[in-house]
């Protein structure tokens, strides 16, 4: 992989470890995996940062995600033009905000976008539908479809506004501690 | 005066009423500065004008233009206000169309029709009181989707300062931030790499700049420094993570069998480098000096190494400093002189602190984590969202999972009736179920330990307190621990199969009280055996702490050897039972609670003996080590990972409370309980010929009291360590701490319960206000259809609409609309008596109004100046439509806001007359452009139409008006 030095000046991968859940070695091995994905398009040389950025379809073959469910929604909620195309520093954002540092509040947040296919910063039925036939590839009958969305959204409701808005999905968060350790993946 | 009106009705102020609740704050400052207020001031002003004319039927245009001068003015001062109007308004607007457009009808296009939040987060989340920057940024990067093109000409420069202001404020907060405090806040933004290192350049920029007005020489040594630690932190944090054991492994455990089963293996790992710490503080402080001064242990000479003594612990090993009696209680001299008393005592009891002290920290951080108030959000809510581990990698794994889900699923859809079906019989023959097998595994414990208490006795008479021991009486103590061991074993076999019969109505209390049951066995089993050291084996040998130490050996040794067996017989064996002979037992789950608690019993033996045998967790470390490659193994060739996902993280923080409590403080009380009551034996181990292990401290401040300057030492023994006063204000004071915690905490449940409930009071305030505002919108449309109809009638020119042609009634219609459904609010209001959603209502209403009629307006003196265009007229006209359509929608929009700045119940009158005022001077101006312009025969049906609608309009507004009042 060379030096590395040449990938990634000092003040460089200061920003990075300020800025994210990465120390520097974790940076350059990010670095190295991005650019495993398409070596002929991602320089080795960041130094100048290049504007280079991989479509969704590489970065989803990714083991860490290549069998996950929501795959494609992970990759679009962290790209910046919502298509899924992801430049370095959004490929960083993405595996820090899915990283074991990360704060309850912030995955909730991602995972917030993650949930929310329509973007209308809600999660409606809809919404719920999409998730549950990702989660159970589409073995449910769509009346027990319904009957686990109504119930799903019947249970952490609290406003009564039938559809589930950011806090609602916080304090559900809150009262399932198990999502801090399994929103998480390991790069 | 065209682009002027613009802005004036785009100046957001307008559609204020905010969605977002949590925005509130920081567009409520705004709305006060915003137009709103003067507004109302202005139109009241020309409210009592047109009261005054309404009797009169004279058309004056002079009375229209106050109201008028009035209102331009006010956009002009508004428009001074419009970057603060920005603020509060974008970000909530925008989103509510995207939500309205979207989940209507656009919602499978949307990544191509939107283009919106790259890395903005939604914007509902803005605004975490705790977190204030988070809001603010939030906020603001909710504004880029702004997809108007309408506005976004307007908005640009707005919103540019919008951004640094928000950004001046965010780097204003981080500033004071000491450097790491700094850095977690900036990590912790919701924003995209490209902003957070923007923030963080700027703070750096605003920082340096700052100091450089200070002194300049020790700011920037002192800058350096602070780089300088950082990245050392940040090596340090690298190397840990490079040094960190079985990455790699976890992360393919993880991949494969999920979380639940990876928090086993973090487990054995955390217990592995507990015993590594432990090992290393024991072996730094105790061993070490006792090897360096006597490098050989005084064995007697007929003792040689045979084999044996590493499964018993016996023989050649008792005489070595693996035991007690390997220490001496002489004080070394060398280049400083080393007490082994002291040291030997202390060492065990900073050991023991530090125990206490790692324990309860990870317990109560493990509780803050993973302790959730209720379990109510037990199955649906949370299988849907929270319950998949994103960690799973493996392709098997993943299907396995899905269909789990889908099981659970459907068992908790078939559930919900299940419950509810249980009649009483059915429940006492349950709990007549639960009460027999409790019994039983009790029972079953008390005869363990009754045997094994039985046991201890008769091999107690057997042995001798002899030098060396026979091959074969060193052979029969391993009867002991082979039948510990084994019950350890087989017993929990008996409670799993218990466990079948019995109906729970949950998986969680299944577990359990499985783990209960084999706690009580262990703890039994541990208690009965502790009873014999304590009391027979103490008062036996000469060397009695030696052959504790030694049983404790062999009890490690054979844990260890149980659990290979456990694992190859359990898993193993299952394994090949379940795929070949018995097809329908399957493939074995890897039973999370049994393997958690073997780990735990083993950490307990490790306790215990560290007085006894103070090498013992080097033991302990081989013993985990080898286990976890074997766990791993057994794990990935014959498990599945397990069937039900259950909530880990509880179960995590279950087990590291029972892991303090009852086995921690078991074997602490234990090691108390020797060191101070129990008299060491008086032939070997650093204690002998003491009373007590604890006189040694005695010991050491009669030794003290002869050098001087050591008074205040001496003070501390006698007035607080050995006083009975201290511990009992001890006692006190953390009984009242306790106490006022618990009124805390008992204070913040109930204002937990409270805020819930205004919770779902606003929800029920939302609905309402949702429901009112339908109600509203359906008589206008009915309204609406209903006066197109009129019009068309009374022009005698049916014309479509909806094709946006040459429709100048149609800017009118948005007037009428508007009016009317102020009028309707009114009523409402006079009649039933709600004030504030009418209020809203009517302001929002005014401001639909006064949008068309300036629309209206504008359009006409485009139209005076051009008058020979008509195509541009009618053009314009589907863009005033438009527009006013747009504000319509955004208005309904900005209903879900709450109602505040917006009780004017006054104004609502005076718009209607303003509508009034309005709609009349318009056909009057369609009237005289009837007579001048260009295309006559375009424009009479419309001009006449208007003007009926105008004097439609009128007289139901007075019809109205009279109701009302």
């Amino acid at each position: 992989m060379g030096n590395k030095q040449t990938i990634f000046t000092d003040e460089q991968l200061d920003a990075y470890q300020d800025c994210t859940f990465f120390t520097r070695k974790e940076i350059l091995r990010l670095h190295a995996r991005y650019h495993e994905l398409a070596p002929h398009l991602v320089p080795m040389d960041y130094t100048n940062e290049p504007d280079c950025k991989l479509p969704l379809a590489l970065i989803v073959n990714m083991p860490e995600l290549k069998e996950n469910p929501f795959r494609n929604r992970i990759v679009e909620s962290f790209s910046e033009d919502g298509m899924g195309n992801l430049s370095f520093n959004e490929f960083v954002d993405m595996f820090s905000v899915l990283s074991e540092m990360a704060p309850r509040e912030l995955k909730a947040i991602y995972a917030f976008k993650i949930y929310d296919y329509n973007v209308d910063n809600y999660l409606c039925k809809e919404d719920l539908k999409k998730t549950l036939n990702k989660l159970t590839k589409e073995e449910l009958t769509p009346e027990e479809v319904d009957l686990v969305c109504d119930k799903t959204i019947e249970e952490a409701d609290l406003d009564g506004d039938n559809k589930l808005s950011y806090s609602d999905f916080e304090n559900m968060i809150t009262r399932a501690p198990d999502f801090l350790s399994t929103f998480h993946i390991r790069i | 005066m065209t682009s002027y009106s613009h802005g004036g009705f785009h100046n957001p102020a307008y559609h204020d009423s905010e969605t977002l609740e949590i925005d509130r704050r920081y567009s409520r400052k705004t709305d006060h500065t915003n137009p709103y207020a003067r507004e109302e001031v202005a139109w009241r002003g020309s409210n009592n004008r047109t009261v005054a004319e309404h009797g009169s039927m004279i058309q004056t245009v002079s009375g229209n233009d106050s109201p008028y001068g009035g209102w331009q003015e006010e956009n002009r001062r508004g428009r001074e206000n419009i970057p603060m109007g920005l603020i509060s308004t974008q970000p909530g607007r925008t989103p509510w169309q995207n939500d309205l457009n979207r989940s209507t009808s656009y919602s499978n296009i949307d990544s191509q029709y939107n283009p919106s939040p790259p890395g903005p987060p939604p914007s509902s989340i803005t605004g975490k009181s705790t977190i204030r920057w988070r809001g603010n940024t939030m906020r603001r990067m909710s504004m880029f989707p702004n997809t108007d093109p309408a506005y976004a000409a307007f908005t640009e420069n707005a919103i540019k300062n919008e951004m640094e202001n928000e950004e001046q404020n965010l780097v204003k907060e981080l500033v004071p931030l000491s450097t790491r405090e700094r850095i977690q806040a900036i990590q912790e933004l919701p924003m995209s790499f490209e902003e957070k290192k923007h923030i963080r350049s700027q703070v750096l920029a605003f920082k340096s700049s700052n100091q450089s007005r200070q002194c300049t020489c020790f700011t920037d040594c002192s800058e350096n420094v602070s780089l300088f630690f950082r990245r050392c932190g940040y090596a340090i944090r690298s190397t840990k993570q490079t040094l960190g054991l079985w990455q790699g492994t976890m992360k393919e455990i993880g991949g494969k069998f999920g979380t639940s089963v990876l928090s086993y293996f973090l487990f054995l790992k955390w217990l592995l480098m507990f015993n590594i710490f432990s090992f290393l503080v024991n072996f730094s402080f105790i061993t070490i000096p006792v090897l360096v001064f006597e490098p050989s242990p005084n064995t007697p000479a007929n003792v040689t190494f045979r084999g044996l003594e590493l499964l018993t612990g016996a023989g050649y090993f008792r005489y070595t400093v693996m035991y007690y009696g390997g220490y001496s209680n002489e004080t070394l001299h060398g280049l400083v002189d080393y007490d082994m008393q002291l040291s030997y005592f202390f060492t065990i009891a900073v050991y023991m602190a530090l125990c206490v002290f790692v324990l309860v920290i990870s317990a109560t951080n493990s509780f803050k984590n993973n302790y959730t108030p209720e379990a109510s959000a037990s199955n649906g809510a949370w299988q849907l969202l929270c319950s998949w581990d994103f960690r799973v990698t493996n392709e098997r794994a993943v299907r396995q999972r899905k269909n789990n889900l889908r099981v659970q699923l459907k068992e908790s859809l078939s559930e919900n009736s299940y419950s509810e079906q249980l009649t009483l019989s059915v429940r006492l023959k349950h709990f007549g179920i639960y009460l027999g097998f409790w019994l039983l595994s009790i029972g079953l414990a008390a005869g363990c330990g009754a045997s094994i208490f039985f046991l201890c006795r008769y091999e107690e008479q057997r042995t001798t307190d002899s030098v060396s021991w026979t091959l074969a009486q060193e052979a029969e103590t391993l009867v002991v621990p082979f039948v510990v061991s084994l019950m350890n074993l087989v017993v929990p076999l008996f409670y799993s199969l218990f466990n079948k019969f019995e109906h729970y109505s949950s998986q969680r209390r299944k577990v359990y009280a499985l783990v209960l049951r084999n706690v009580f066995l262990r703890l039994s089993i541990l208690g009965v055996l502790c009873y014999h050291w304590m009391n027979v084996v103490s008062k036996k040998y000469s060397c009695w702490e030696t052959i504790v130490g030694q049983s404790l050996y062999r009890l490690v040794i054979f844990d260890f050897m149980f659990l290979l067996l456990g694992s190859f017989f359990g898993e193993f064996l299952r394994n090949v039972i379940g795929t070949t002979l018995l097809p329908s037992l399957g493939v074995p789950d890897f039973d999370i609670a049994r393997n958690v608690l073997e780990l735990i019993y083993a950490q307990t033996l490790s306790w215990v003996g560290i007085y006894f045998s103070p090498l013992l967790p080097a033991i302990q470390i081989l013993k985990f080590f080898i286990l976890f490659y074997l766990k791993k193994v057994s794990l990935t060739r014959n498990c599945q990972p397990p069937q039900r996902t259950g909530r880990a993280a509880q179960m995590q923080t279950a087990f590291i409370c029972l892991l303090f409590f009852p086995f921690f403080v078991g074997s602490l009380s234990i090691v108390g309980y020797t060191a101070w009551s129990l008299t060491p034996s008086t032939q070997c181990g650093p204690f002998k010929g003491l009373n007590n292990t604890f006189s040694v401290v005695a010991v050491w401040m009669e030794e003290l009291e002869e050098i001087p300057g050591a008074d205040w030492v001496i003070w501390i023994y006698q007035r607080v360590i050995r006083s009975e006063v201290f511990y009992f204000l001890i006692t006190i004071i953390i009984i009242i701490i306790t106490y006022m915690f618990w009124q805390i905490s008992q204070g913040r449940k109930e204002l937990i319960g409270i805020l819930k409930q205004q919770i779902v009071n606003e929800g029920k305030d939302k609905s309402f206000l949702l429901d009112k505002l339908q109600n509203l919108q359906k008589p206008n449309r009915s309204n609406k259809r209903h006066k197109q109809m009129n019009t068309e009638k009374h022009s005698k020119r049916p014309e479509d609409h909806s094709s946006g042609g040459p429709s100048k009634s149609n800017a009118m219609f948005q007037a009428l609309l508007a009016r009317q459904q102020l009028e309707e609010e009114e009523e409402r209001r006079s009649t039933d008596g709600v004030p504030v959603p009418s209020d809203i209502s009517s302001s929002s209403a005014l401001t639909l109004a006064m949008m068309a009629r300036q629309r209206a307006e504008g359009q006409e003196e485009h139209f005076t100046r051009v008058s020979d265009q008509h195509f541009s007229q009618s053009s314009g006209f589907a863009h005033v439509t438009q527009v006013t359509q747009r504000s319509g929608g955004q208005l309904t929009d900005g209903y879900y806001g709450a109602p505040e700045d917006l009780d004017h119940p006054t104004s609502s009158v005076s718009s209607i007359m303003m509508q009034v005022m309005q709609a009349r001077q318009r056909a009057e101006e369609e009237d005289r452009r009837q007579w001048a312009p260009a295309h006559p025969q375009n424009q009479a049906p419309s001009g006449s139409s208007a003007l009926i609608q105008a004097m439609l309009a009128r007289q139901q507004a007075q019809n109205e008006f009279d109701d009302g009042y």
